[in-house]
């Protein structure tokens, strides 16, 4: 495989995606939502009723405040690719520039390569902005608060879940996006579809939610899967991607 | 430059293309006429090894389609117009033959001299930093016929390049082939435009799911009524009705007002000696002309004895 044609794919990718504005504001959004005003939600509540806890609630709920701001970044990477990558295969559809496409000296896996790489890049650089924005402001206020007064980011659980979780989360979403993205005619039908995938993290994240402790048993748990996940999700997604369905098939 | 031999393509039960056999030579411009659903776009996708073959054989130049090795080598080696332009709205046209002509390996200096000399040669230079959905269909049909040749391909494949286009468009498109046919590269035109395929291609195949023809245009021509001449005069008299008919050259001699329609083998050779005998028969001749057929004509011909058999 050549990767630098992959890399010729995936610039494409981004060219045209930057100048799609529902894919923009999509990135930038997300980010803000989970990155800025959760954490200030959070935060606001905690501060009402810390004054009155006893220190080991304090403790608790600091956790809780970290292991929420946390999780919520594993879910970033895997909304986000459902509106990217969606647009990957059926977007070439709708242009009609697949064939022309595939007529290149560019084997299927470079292809492949290529798209994923164009969801995968976006989505995590806008995950770790959006990281970097929580953290300071998590940071910041833990800082200052007279009960707290050290900074909480980034610790162990925060690096596992931002460094290995969120990547791999991000992985398997693009790989079943593009793997539906290039089943589908329709890029409603691709993004509802692909983001059934996030379903089984949001769960995750909700247990998390009412877990009072930063769990790393959980999120070592969480990433096995993921990675088992993803490496099964890249064999489907060769096995599946077949450039003469889907000149053949789609209509 | 192409070959197949009994090239096949089935899609379950349906077969789309059955035992094709052609040959088109380097620098040829070869025709694929036939009605929709006759199999010419099926034989070029088969031809640019974008979908696979059920029988037969088939080559461009050195290498075999449906090789996985050599499919990546004839992709690099043959330039496709499909029929839908296919090109990225969002971006600029300079960008879009950019990012072609990069998967095509063409290097960083011979790009940018090819999308500079096609851009000029098509008119579009001065809007090259334009994103491509803002350009008629015709600007947009001629950025992807530069597609297609970004990487100077040695065959290019040209699937309805006109179809579509007001003819201002289409005539501007014709021209540019006409260019590249005087450049010697290999084209082979699917096309349902007979007026276009007789104007510009040197052979032409007729496929409907077979290969039924395949002749120069001027032969596919007068395939259909032989070659026959036709002698207009003031009035056909006895006289040079009987000098006509004893001559060796002439087959048969049918009479249809004041003309005179001979059937010969070779006109060009015999056609003087014609003329010379129905003079000195006392005939007044007001103009010479050959009986010819119409593509058309031998297209509907052939079309539907195919689909009664």
């Amino acid at each position: 495989m050549r990767l630098w044609k992959s890399w010729i794919v995936t610039r494409k990718d981004l060219s045209v995606f930057r100048k799609n504005k529902y894919v923009l504001y999509s990135l930038v959004a997300m980010p803000i939502i989970l990155g800025v005003v959760l954490p200030v939600i959070f935060i606001f509540a905690f501060n009402a009723q810390m004054s009155v806890l006893p220190a080991n609630q304090v403790l608790a709920g600091v956790n809780q405040v970290i292991s929420l701001s946390t999780m919520y970044f594993v879910l970033i990477p895997a909304i986000l690719p459902s509106i990217i990558a969606s647009y990957s295969f059926v977007g070439e559809k709708i242009e009609k520039s697949l064939e022309p496409l595939l007529a290149t000296p560019t084997t299927d896996g470079e292809l492949l390569l290529g798209k994923s790489l164009a969801a995968f890049i976006p989505c995590m650089v806008v995950t770790y902005v959006g990281a970097a924005i929580s953290a300071s402001i998590i940071d910041f206020w833990s800082y200052t608060s007279p009960r707290i007064g050290v900074l909480l980011i980034p610790n162990s659980y925060w690096l596992l879940v931002i460094g290995v979780v969120a990547p791999l989360a991000c992985i398997m979403s693009v790989e079943a996006n593009i793997i539906v993205s290039s089943r589908v005619n329709d890029i409603r039908a691709a993004q509802q579809i692909g983001g059934l995938v996030v379903l089984p993290l949001i769960f995750v994240v909700i247990f998390a939610s009412v877990s009072a402790q930063t769990s790393m048993l959980l999120a070592l748990g969480v990433t096995v899967v993921l990675a088992v996940a993803d490496v099964a999700l890249f064999y489907l997604s060769r096995e599946i991607f077949q450039r003469e369905e889907i000149l053949t098939k789609w209509k | 430059m192409i070959d197949t031999e009994n090239l096949t393509r089935k899609f379950g039960d349906l077969t789309a293309v059955d035992n094709v056999s052609l040959h088109v030579d380097e620098g040829e411009v070869f025709g694929f006429l036939g009605p929709n659903g006759a199999g010419k776009t099926t034989t070029v996708r088969m031809l640019c090894c974008l979908i696979g073959k059920s029988g037969g054989q088939a080559k461009i130049g050195d290498y075999t389609v449906d090789n996985e090795d050599d499919c990546l080598k004839i992709r690099k080696i043959v330039g496709l117009l499909p029929e839908n332009v296919g090109l990225y709205d969002s971006l600029s046209a300079y960008r879009n033959l950019d990012f072609y002509g990069r998967l095509y390996e063409v290097s960083d200096r011979k790009r940018q001299e090819n999308i500079e000399r096609l851009l000029r040669l098509l008119g579009i230079w001065e809007r090259r930093e334009d994103a491509v959905g803002n350009f008629s269909k015709g600007t947009k049909q001629k950025i992807a016929i530069a597609r297609a040749l970004i990487h100077e391909p040695q065959v290019l494949f040209l699937d309805e390049p006109t179809a579509n286009l007001d003819p201002e468009a289409a005539k501007t498109v014709r021209d540019f082939i006409l260019e590249l046919k005087k450049e010697k590269t290999t084209i082979f035109l699917n096309t349902h435009n007979l007026d276009e395929a007789e104007r510009l291609c040197d052979r032409i195949g007729i496929l409907k799911t077979k290969l039924i023809a395949v002749d120069s245009p001027k032969n596919l021509e007068r395939s259909l009524y032989n070659r026959k001449t036709i002698v207009h005069l003031d009035r056909v008299s006895d006289a040079v009705l009987a000098f006509v008919r004893n001559l060796d050259v002439v087959k048969n001699v049918k009479v249809s007002d004041s003309k005179l329609i001979l059937d010969m083998d070779n006109p060009e050779r015999d056609n003087p000696e014609v003329v010379r005998a129905i003079v000195q028969a006392g005939g007044n001749i007001q103009y010479v002309t050959e009986l010819r057929s119409t593509l058309e004509d031998v297209y509907l011909k052939l079309i539907r004895e195919a689909s009664t058999q």
